[in-house]
């Protein structure tokens, strides 16, 4: 401790030395050593953000029509977010959360085209409202009953039963991973090892054409919050979606959105 | 009632544990600790579950305000030759000589002036007002003043705050934001471009509000000049999958 006894040596019978204690008082070192602490720990950052890898498609006009690669009727699902408005006189203002301030988003989706096969507009321009395949979701997260079975809620069920073939097989591998197929799992090296070849069988599985599997179109429009954003990009990775892209919003998409809206007034 | 006599203890705490503890914690802190950078604007990113760390070196950090500014910030190699400062300088470089094959008011920069670009960690200014920005150096409280610039707080209705980026692009005529990108991969380091190419190299980090117009427009912009591949910077939701 900080005390310095100076004891005689031996069993002190020898001579009479005066006893020193010294002592030195840290008091003031610990004030500093926390107002440095507290220094630190104010202007730090602990938490390293995360990045969340996307690839689009370039801007340039495709010159071959016969190239552009056409997303089939059957396998394309359209997902368009919006922002929640406040109704009435003052429409327009977006809602804001009373807990976290946030901008509320609205998810809605439709199956192949807008409309259906018949299309959203009848001769002259109509609005066919008959035709509006356009449905409400919201992103939830998983539900765990009792037993601890996920079960997925919101435009992530939907995703997921649009992709079963892919997340079927994917949880095969998944389970194998966990059986210690790919490798044994005991050491850190090993367990990279074997979630590199996880990797490698679960991109695989994604990319097999014999696979039935969505092609998901995002679209927003422009109120809409880049959460919302993050939030859809969130669900193609936890879902294995292998083909999705960022669109614009069509006249068509907007039709059936303000049409949506006045059928389904709160 | 006779008093008792209560012996007199020192007070004397012996504070040597409590000074190992402190040092032990101060230690960890000073070892840790990567100081956050003065950012012109205050951005809290989405959660996300993907897990990928943000790449720390050859990355060009764009910065985005919920209004619709933009702000570049670029951390580069340790390595002597693309150190921060010579990168920062051979890209100014390059960002005045695309500008000045479209624009017919030159723009040019003195050493001085380069040298003070070349201890920026963001910048963001419209290239035509960049000179007199980097002129702010040289004064009094000259930091200061740029910070305040940088974050639209100076009250000079002439300064304008961000790197000019328009709805509507073309990879003919880039906007200044575009210029900026394509000088950073045309600035001569190869791990950059490279690392633009591969998608690390371009890391959006916007506010969580900020409205989808906004970042499609960054998004557009990067898309037209064949920026296709880039991160977003995002934070780890909790209980992710």
């Amino acid at each position: 401790m900080a005390e310095v006894q100076q004891s005689s040596g031996g069993d002190g019978k020898k001579g009479h030395q005066k006893k020193m204690a010294i002592r030195v008082d840290f008091t003031p070192m610990v004030d500093m050593n926390m107002l440095l602490i507290t220094f630190f720990m104010l202007c730090t950052t602990m938490i390293k953000s995360q990045t969340l890898t996307i690839a689009l498609p370039t801007n340039e006009k495709v010159q071959n029509e016969e190239n552009m690669s056409q997303a089939s009727a059957d396998d394309a699902v359209t997902i368009i977010l919006d922002a929640k408005k406040k109704p009435g006189p003052v429409a327009g203002t977006l809602v804001v959360d009373s807990v976290n301030g946030n901008v509320v988003n609205e998810v809605y989706y439709y199956f192949g085209k807008p409309g259906g096969d018949n299309g959203m507009f009848g001769a002259g321009g109509a609005i066919l409202s008959e035709n509006n395949n356009l449905q409400k979701s919201e992103f939830l997260t998983d539900e765990v009953n009792s037993v601890g079975d996920r079960s997925a809620r919101g435009i992530r069920q939907i995703i997921q039963d649009r992709n079963k073939d892919v997340l079927k097989e994917i949880a095969e591998i998944k389970k194998k991973l966990a059986d210690g197929e790919f490798g044994s799992l005991e050491t850190k090296a090993d367990r990279e090892a074997a979630m590199e070849k996880y990797n490698e069988a679960a991109s695989a599985i994604r990319k097999n054409e014999n696979l039935k599997k969505p092609v998901i179109i995002i679209k927003s429009t422009p109120e809409a919050s880049y959460r919302g954003l993050v939030d859809v990009l969130d669900e193609m990775q936890i879902n294995s979606i292998s083909k999705y892209q960022i669109d614009n919003l069509t006249d068509a998409d907007l039709v059936m959105l303000d049409d949506y809206r006045k059928h389904h007034q709160e | 009632m006779g008093r008792v006599k209560i012996a007199r203890k020192s007070t004397f705490i012996d504070m040597t544990a409590m000074s190992d503890v402190t040092v032990l914690l101060l230690t960890f802190f000073m070892l840790t600790s990567t100081f956050l950078q003065k950012e012109p604007t205050t951005v809290i990113t989405p959660a996300s579950v993907s897990t990928e760390k943000v790449q720390e070196t050859n990355v060009l950090q764009v910065l985005v305000s919920p209004k619709g500014q933009v702000w570049i910030t670029m951390n580069n190699d340790t390595s002597a030759q693309w150190s921060n400062n010579n990168m920062r300088v051979a890209l100014l470089d390059k960002v005045t000589e695309i500008y000045n094959e479209s624009h017919r008011n030159k723009i040019s920069f003195t050493p001085q002036q380069k040298q003070t670009f070349s201890k920026l960690g963001v910048f963001g200014v419209p290239l035509a007002q960049m000179g007199e920005f980097l002129n702010l150096a040289d004064e009094p409280e000259g930091i200061t003043k740029m910070d305040q610039w940088l974050a639209g707080e100076d009250n000079n209705p002439n300064h304008i705050t961000g790197i000019p980026i328009t709805k509507e692009n073309s990879d003919e005529s880039p906007n200044e934001f575009q210029m900026w990108i394509k000088a950073a991969r045309q600035a001569g380091n190869d791990n950059l471009s490279q690392a633009m190419k591969d998608g690390a190299g371009v890391a959006i980090k916007a506010d969580q509000n900020t409205s989808f117009d906004i970042i499609h427009m960054v998004m557009d912009n990067l898309q037209t000049i064949k920026q296709n591949k880039f991160t977003l910077l995002t934070a780890l939701k909790a209980g992710g999958e």
